[in-house]
C-alpha cells in the first residue's frame, strides 16, 4: 500500500511539474507575444490603402496586411498568390482564386466579387496614383466565386504581373471605408491600431508588431543599442552598420540587393547626346573601389537596370564598364570637347548621396571632367528630373519586377509626362528591339548606348536584437519575415 | 484702444501671411495633381483633377474658396495621408506646446540666474567661467547637443528614454536640448543687461539709503534689465512654437516643425499652408504678449 502511496504521488508530482511547465511555457510563450516586436523606421508609412499608396514603406507594410492575386518569385517571374491565372488571350486572362478561399481579417471569405470591385475602384478613382496602370482594363466579369475575368482594350502579355495591388472587401469599398487609417486585408498582418505607432497583430499567433519613426539614423542605431527597438532596416550609412557588426548583442545580416543606382543624362544636351562622351563618363567611375569604401560589401557593380538573377536575364550579368580615366580622356578628345568637360550633377541633400556626388566629383576630375555638384531638397530635385531641367542626376529604381521597365525608361514615346524617359532618349532600333520584347538585346542596346550610367545595386541589411529570429533582409528590401519573425526562448532584458 | 489696434494690426498680418504663403506655394516648383496622380497619369485624367480640387480657376477666385474654407475651420485634407489637416494640427500643436514650455522654464531657470550671478562676480573667475561655459553651449548645435545627450543619459546611464514619446520622461531630454541653448543666451543677455543697470545712479542711490544687495537686485535693478530679457524670450519662444525642427527630427517628436518640413519635402501643400498659418499665428501671439510684459516690466512703455 505503501509503494502504490509513493508511485501514486510521484505520478502526482510529475503530473503537477508537467503542467507547472506548460504553464510556465505558454506564459513565456504568452509573454513573447504580448511583448511586441518593435520595427524603427527612417519613414512611416503615408497611406494604407493600396489604391492611394506609392511611397516604399506603405507599399511594404501593406503587403503583409493585403494579399493580391499574383506575387514574384526569385527570378522576377510571376507567381500565384491568392489566384492562379490563364492567359486566354493577351486580351482575356481568366483568375481562379485558391481554394480554401482567404479570409478578411474580418472573417469574411475573400471571393472573385472582391477582386472586381477593387480593380473597379482602382479604374473609377479620380485621385488614384494606380488608377492609369490599369487603364487597360476594357471590364471585369465574375463567373463565380472564384473565377474572374479581365478583359483587356490593347493586348498585355505582361498583364498577370500587374495584378499585385491587394484586395479590399467589396462591401467595404461600396461604405467608402476609410482603409488609409483602419486598413482590412487578409494578409498574415491585421491592421490593430495607429496613433503614435502603427500596430500590427500577427493572425496566427497574435504576435504584436510596433512600427515607429525615428527619423534620424544615429538614433535609430541608439535605440537599437539601449533596447528601445528590435529591429531596423536599410536607410542607414555603412559605417553605422560596420559599427553594429561590432555588438556582440546585434545581429547584423546583409544580403545582395537588386535596386538599380545610375546616373541619368540629359539626351537633348549636345554634349552628351555623343555617345563617345557617355562613353567617357561611363569610364571614368571606379565603381568598385566606391562599393569596397562607402557602401554595404554585398553591394554589386550593375550593367543593367535588371539585375543579372531576373527571368530576362537568364543569369547572365553584363559587365559594368571598367575604370580607365586614360581611355574616358582619349574618348572626349575623340568627341571633340575641350577639356575639362563641364558637368552639372543633380542629387538630393540625403548625406550619402551628396558624399557619392562628391566622390563621383573627384573620380571624374582625373579623367578630365568638371563635376558641380547641385544638391536639392528632395521635392525640388524630383520635379527639376521630371522636368528634365538637368545635365546629370542620381536615382535608383526600387522594387522593379517586370522588363516593361526597360519601355518606359527608354521608349521614344514615353517622354514624361506618358513615361519615366527623362532623359528624351529617342532609338528607333530600341524602339524595335522594345516592341518584339526581344530582352537580351534590348538590354545589350541599352548597354551599347547609355542612355544611363548603371552604377550599382545597392545590398540590403537588417540589424536586430539577439533575441531576435526568423528574419532576414530580402533583396528588394520588402518586410515579408515580419510574417514569420519571432522572440527567442529568453525575452530580452532591455526596457520596453 | 490698445487692443483695437493690435486686433487691427494681428489680422492684417496673418491676411498678410495667408496671402503670402498661398502665392508662394503656387511658385514653387511641384503641382499637386502630380503629387496625387503620380508621373504616369493621363492628360484627361489630370485636367478632370486639377478641375476637381478647383486647380483649374483664377488664383483669385481659389484664394477667395481657400479663406472661406478656412473661415469654416475647413483646412483641407493631405494630400498623402488624406487625413483632415484641423486633426493634424490639433494633435501636432500640444506636443509643440508642451515642448516648448518646458524648454522655455529650463532657460528661465537656469538662464537668468546664472546672468545674475556672473553679472555680480563680473570680472572675477566665476564670471568667466559662466561666460565661457555659456559661450560654448550656445555655439553647439543641436543636432549635436541631442545625440550626445541620448549618449549619456540614455545608452549609457539608462536614466531617460532615447527617443520617442512614449513615457512621461522623454520629454526631458529634447527639453534640455533647446532650454540648454536658451539658458546660453539669457545668461549673457542677463549680465549684459544687469551690468549696465548696475552703473546707474538710481542703484548708487538705493543702496545708499541701505537697502540689502538683494532688495537693490531683484526691485530695483532686475526691474530695469527686465526689457531686453523679455524680447529675447518672446523672440525665442516664438521660434520655439514655430518647431524646433531638429530636435523635434532627433527625438522623434511629433510637432509642428517636424510636420511642416515633411509636408514641404513630400510637396504636400495643404499641409504646408496650414503650418505656416499656425506658426504666424503663434509669433503673433507670442508678440502680443510680449508687449504686455513689457508694459508690467515697465509701466513707463506706451501701449499704442
Amino acid at each position: 500500500m505503501k509503494v502504490l502511496n509513493t508511485i501514486w504521488l510521484t505520478c502526482l508530482a510529475v503530473c503537477l511539474l508537467v503542467l507547472c511547465a506548460c504553464n510556465r511555457s505558454d506564459a513565456n510563450q504568452q509573454l513573447k507575444q504580448t511583448v511586441p516586436i518593435r520595427f524603427a523606421l527612417a519613414q512611416m508609412p503615408l497611406n494604407l490603402d493600396p489604391r492611394y499608396a506609392t511611397d516604399a514603406a506603405s507599399e511594404r507594410v501593406n503587403r503583409l496586411i493585403y494579399q493580391s492575386l499574383v506575387d514574384f518569385d526569385a527570378t522576377s517571374n510571376p507567381v500565384p498568390k491568392l489566384a492562379t491565372w490563364l492567359m486566354v488571350s493577351p486580351r482575356e486572362y481568366h483568375f481562379s482564386l485558391k481554394q480554401p478561399l482567404a479570409n478578411f481579417h474580418h472573417h469574411k471569405p475573400l471571393t472573385a466579387y472582391d477582386v472586381k470591385a477593387t480593380y473597379d475602384s482602382i479604374i473609377t478613382l479620380k485621385d488614384s496614383p494606380q488608377t492609369s496602370e490599369y487603364s487597360n482594363i476594357s471590364s471585369i466579369q465574375v463567373k463565380n466565386e472564384t473565377l474572374v475575368i479581365f478583359q483587356l482594350k490593347q493586348p498585355d502579355t505582361h498583364f498577370a504581373s500587374k495584378l499585385i495591388i491587394g484586395i479590399l472587401p467589396k462591401d467595404d469599398i461600396e461604405k467608402k471605408h476609410d482603409f488609409t487609417h483602419h486598413p482590412i486585408g487578409s494578409g498574415p498582418l491585421a491592421f490593430e491600431h495607429w496613433q503614435n505607432k502603427l500596430a500590427l497583430k500577427r493572425v496566427r499567433d497574435g504576435q504584436l508588431i510596433l512600427f515607429t519613426e525615428v527619423k534620424d539614423p544615429t538614433v535609430r542605431v541608439l535605440k537599437l543599442l539601449r533596447g528601445e527597438t528590435d529591429l531596423l532596416q536599410g536607410d542607414l550609412q555603412p559605417e553605422l552598420v560596420s559599427y553594429l557588426q561590432t555588438k556582440p548583442d546585434i545581429t547584423v545580416k546583409t544580403v545582395a540587393g537588386v535596386n538599380f543606382s545610375y546616373l541619368g543624362l540629359n539626351m537633348q544636351d549636345p554634349l552628351l547626346r555623343q555617345r563617345k562622351v557617355r562613353m567617357a563618363i561611363a569610364h571614368a567611375i571606379d565603381r568598385q573601389s566606391i562599393i569596397d569604401k562607402v557602401m554595404l560589401k554585398s553591394t554589386r557593380a550593375a550593367g543593367a537596370i535588371l539585375p543579372p538573377e531576373h527571368y530576362t536575364n537568364a543569369g547572365v550579368a553584363l559587365p559594368a564598364y571598367a575604370y580607365n580615366p586614360g581611355l574616358s580622356k582619349q574618348l572626349l578628345l575623340e568627341a571633340g570637347v575641350q577639356l575639362p568637360l563641364k558637368l552639372v550633377y543633380k542629387t538630393s541633400t540625403d548625406a550619402q548621396r551628396v558624399r557619392l556626388a562628391t566622390i563621383l566629383q573627384a573620380q571624374m576630375a582625373k579623367a578630365g571632367m568638371n563635376l558641380e555638384i547641385r544638391s536639392l531638397d528632395w521635392g525640388t530635385f524630383f520635379e527639376e528630373v521630371k522636368k528634365g531641367n538637368f545635365q546629370l542626376f542620381g536615382l535608383t529604381w526600387v522594387g522593379i519586377k517586370t522588363p516593361d521597365i526597360y519601355a518606359k525608361a527608354f521608349g521614344s514615346q514615353q517622354f514624361p509626362p506618358n513615361g519615366f524617359n527623362r532623359g528624351h532618349y529617342a532609338d528607333a532600333e530600341l524602339d524595335a528591339m522594345l516592341l518584339a520584347e526581344d530582352w537580351p538585346a534590348v538590354t545589350a542596346r541599352i548597354q551599347a548606348q547609355l542612355p544611363y550610367i548603371p552604377l550599382w545595386y545597392e545590398a540590403q541589411f537588417a540589424a536586430f536584437d539577439k533575441n531576435i529570429t526568423n528574419y532576414a533582409p530580402k533583396p528588394d528590401g520588402n518586410w515579408d519575415d515580419l510574417a514569420t519573425i519571432k522572440r527567442s526562448a529568453t525575452i530580452s532584458n532591455h526596457a520596453h | 484702444m490698445f487692443l483695437l489696434h493690435r486686433s487691427a494690426r494681428f489680422f492684417t498680418v496673418v491676411f498678410g501671411v495667408l496671402l503670402l504663403t498661398f502665392l508662394l506655394i503656387h511658385l514653387v516648383p511641384g503641382d499637386p495633381v502630380e503629387v496625387m496622380l503620380g508621373e504616369s497619369a493621363s492628360s484627361a485624367d489630370r485636367e478632370a483633377l486639377r478641375a476637381e480640387l478647383g486647380l483649374n480657376q483664377p488664383l483669385l477666385q481659389q484664394f477667395g474658396i481657400y479663406l472661406n474654407k478656412l473661415a469654416h475651420g475647413d483646412f483641407g485634407n493631405s494630400i498623402h495621408t488624406r487625413t483632415p489637416i484641423a486633426e493634424l494640427i490639433k494633435t501636432r500643436y500640444p506636443t509643440t506646446l508642451r515642448l516648448a514650455m518646458l524648454s522655455l522654464c529650463i532657460g528661465l531657470f537656469v538662464g537668468i540666474p546664472l546672468g545674475i550671478y556672473s553679472a555680480l562676480k563680473s570680472g572675477r573667475w566665476q564670471d568667466i567661467l559662466v561666460t565661457i561655459v555659456s559661450v560654448r553651449i550656445s555655439a553647439v548645435p543641436a543636432f549635436w547637443l541631442g545625440p550626445v545627450l541620448m549618449l549619456i543619459f540614455a545608452v549609457w546611464l539608462g536614466w531617460l528614454p532615447v527617443s520617442g514619446m512614449e513615457s512621461n520622461t522623454s520629454i526631458i531630454l529634447p527639453a534640455l536640448t533647446l532650454g540648454f541653448g536658451l539658458s546660453a543666451i539669457l545668461t549673457r543677455m542677463t549680465r549684459t543687461s544687469l551690468l549696465e543697470v548696475l552703473n546707474e545712479d538710481y542703484i548708487r542711490t538705493a543702496r545708499a539709503k541701505g537697502l540689502s544687495e538683494r532688495v537693490v537686485i531683484l526691485r530695483h535693478a532686475m526691474r530695469a534689465a527686465l526689457l531686453p530679457i523679455i524680447t529675447i524670450v518672446g523672440l525665442q519662444m516664438g521660434s520655439l512654437l514655430a518647431g524646433a525642427v531638429i530636435t523635434e527630427t532627433i527625438f522623434s517628436w511629433d510637432g509642428i516643425g517636424r510636420l511642416l518640413v515633411e509636408s514641404i519635402e513630400r510637396r504636400d501643400y495643404p499641409v504646408t499652408q496650414a503650418c505656416v498659418l499656425i506658426v504666424a499665428l503663434s509669433y503673433v501671439a507670442v508678440n502680443l504678449f510680449t508687449d504686455v510684459m513689457y508694459r508690467l516690466a515697465d509701466p513707463r512703455v506706451r501701449m499704442t
